[in-house]
């Protein structure tokens, strides 16, 4: 039978006030950590929708179809033609199938010289005998400004290191005290043989546990966030990376993994604190 | 049984503490290993239990030999050992609490687990006490609850160091009665102590532990 659950809950058991308190700041410093890197992945740059719609958005490109039965020579005359036009600021040709895998013949890609002026350019352009489809490319919707300034985002970075030092100092200070407290036990455990591969895991598990118990705080939120915070509008500028649900899915479970990476190697602070003499199973 | 032979031991500091130790101990039997202060009666009693790595020699323990084993072996063989130490401090727990912790910790099932630790504090005279805090124990009930502990899973040798050590003579003899009283069947036991022994009732032997070298008194 295994003694490592027993010694887990007996090792859970000594957990007294001063080292309660060390862990739970140790816990909810983690858990700050863990928001901050979180902050990074979910208050993303979004697409705003204009106020008129797409359909409002300026023309930059006419992608004119040509009939595929269309000679090299009269698709050279329509080229020259349109290159003439005034609002014309550019045009190249190329093959359809390189824009649509399943189309034939070729299209010109035509860059009006003024935005205002593309319908009217477009509509005469559908006109011309051998075009046998107009399609506009529009500009992209701008950019909104990152919600984490730069500011913002050294304020982030200072709080995400000032909180995973807090957190492996209250560690220690944790370790130090619940260890005190279990050292008669740890010696009993090396007097009788048990190996280490036994008790090392017991100090490491409790740190893991701490760590996935903060990457577990923080989903909730992630999750309250989510269907509280995020509705359509506010989900339209900052929070848009919050109503997004694969995205809060990815990042607290990405979160949890981080937790119990975090948690293992501040389980290891206390591996370290056992090798003092105090724990030797032989005085 | 115990079969120690050309056991020699120097400290970091070059200090020869064993020097060509042969010793040979039957099955079953009790062994006082009288010696005075830091004359390494620890040492060897740490060397038999697998707690301190030889250096030079050769020492079986049923039929191990502690100096070839491998370290899970010697964890393997350490389990095999109930091992009083010298200035044994229990954990902050009630008297039963503290046994039933290491039967547990070896993996003994919950109600197996309080079979023997009652059968232990039964042998040790400790069964009245067993929801006292061992904390609050007196020096000589402390030393019965090391006893406890070290013999509490059938082990095949027991090691003791310095059990008389604090008590008057009363108490040595009380602590004595009780050796001699978890001393049976097939269990040998060595006691290592500055003496002077009390006056036994049960037959024994005793060797002495002087200038590195054991001989028979």
């Amino acid at each position: 039978m295994s003694a490592l659950p027993f010694l887990f809950r007996e090792l859970l058991g000594t957990i007294r006030a001063r080292s309660a308190v060390a862990f739970l700041l140790t816990w909810l410093f983690l858990f700050i950590f863990l928001a901050c890197v979180s902050a990074f992945f979910l208050l993303v740059p979004t697409h705003v929708e204009p106020e008129g719609g797409v359909e409002s958005l300026p023309i930059v490109e006419i992608r004119a179809y040509l009939s595929p039965r269309l000679s090299s020579v009269t698709i050279d005359d329509l080229y020259l033609d349109i290159r003439e036009r005034s609002d014309v600021a550019s045009i190249q040709f190329r093959f359809a199938q390189e824009l649509r895998p399943q189309a034939t013949g070729g299209v010109f890609l035509i860059r009006p010289m003024e935005p205002e002026g593309a319908e009217d350019l477009g509509a005469i352009l559908e006109t011309i005998n051998g075009v046998t489809e107009i399609e506009n490319v529009r500009a992209e919707p701008d950019q909104t400004e990152s919600p984490l300034s730069g500011t913002v985002r050294i304020v982030l970075l200072v709080v995400l290191v000032a909180a995973i030092v807090l957190a492996f100092l209250f560690a220690r200070r944790g370790y130090r005290e619940l260890l005190r407290s279990f050292a008669g036990e740890i010696r009993t455990m090396r007097l009788s043989g048990v190996p280490e591969r036994v008790i090392v895991p017991l100090i490491v598990g409790l740190g893991a546990l701490i760590g996935v118990l903060a990457g577990t705080l923080l989903l909730v939120v992630l999750f309250l966030l989510h269907y509280t915070l995020a509705a359509p509008q506010a989900a339209a500028t900052w929070a848009a990376g919050l109503a997004s649900l694969g995205r809060v899915l990815g990042v607290s479970f990405g979160n949890i993994f981080l937790g119990l990476i975090l948690g293992g190697l501040i389980g290891l602070l206390g591996v370290g604190i056992l090798g003092q003499r105090e724990f030797e199973a032989l005085p | 049984m115990i079969q120690v032979s050309e056991l020699h031991f120097v400290t970091e500091d070059g200090i020869k503490v064993l020097e060509d130790v042969h010793l040979h101990v039957e099955q079953g039997e009790l062994v006082y290993l009288l010696g005075p202060a830091s004359s390494g009666k620890s040492l060897f009693l740490g060397l038999l239990g697998a707690h301190v790595p030889p250096q030079r020699g050769q020492i079986l323990v049923h039929g191990r030999n502690v100096v070839r084993l491998s370290p899970p072996k010697r964890l393997e063989l350490r389990r095999r050992i109930g091992f009083l130490p010298q200035g044994f401090v229990p954990m902050a727990r009630t008297v039963h609490e503290n046994v039933l912790f290491k039967l547990r910790t070896l993996g003994n099932y919950r109600e197996q687990a309080e079979e023997k630790a009652i059968l232990a504090l039964e042998a040790t005279g400790l069964i009245r006490q067993q929801g006292v805090s061992a904390t609050e124990l007196s020096n000589l009930d402390r030393i019965r609850l090391g006893l406890a502990l070290a013999i509490c899973d059938a082990p095949w040798l027991l090691l003791v160091d310095e059990p008389l050590e604090g008590l008057d003579a009363s108490e040595a003899a009380e602590v004595c009665a009780v050796i001699d009283r978890v001393h049976t069947g097939h269990l040998t036991v060595v006691v290592a102590t500055r003496g002077p022994l009390p006056a036994l009732t049960r037959e024994h032997r005793t060797v002495s532990l002087l200038d590195g070298r054991v001989s028979d008194e």
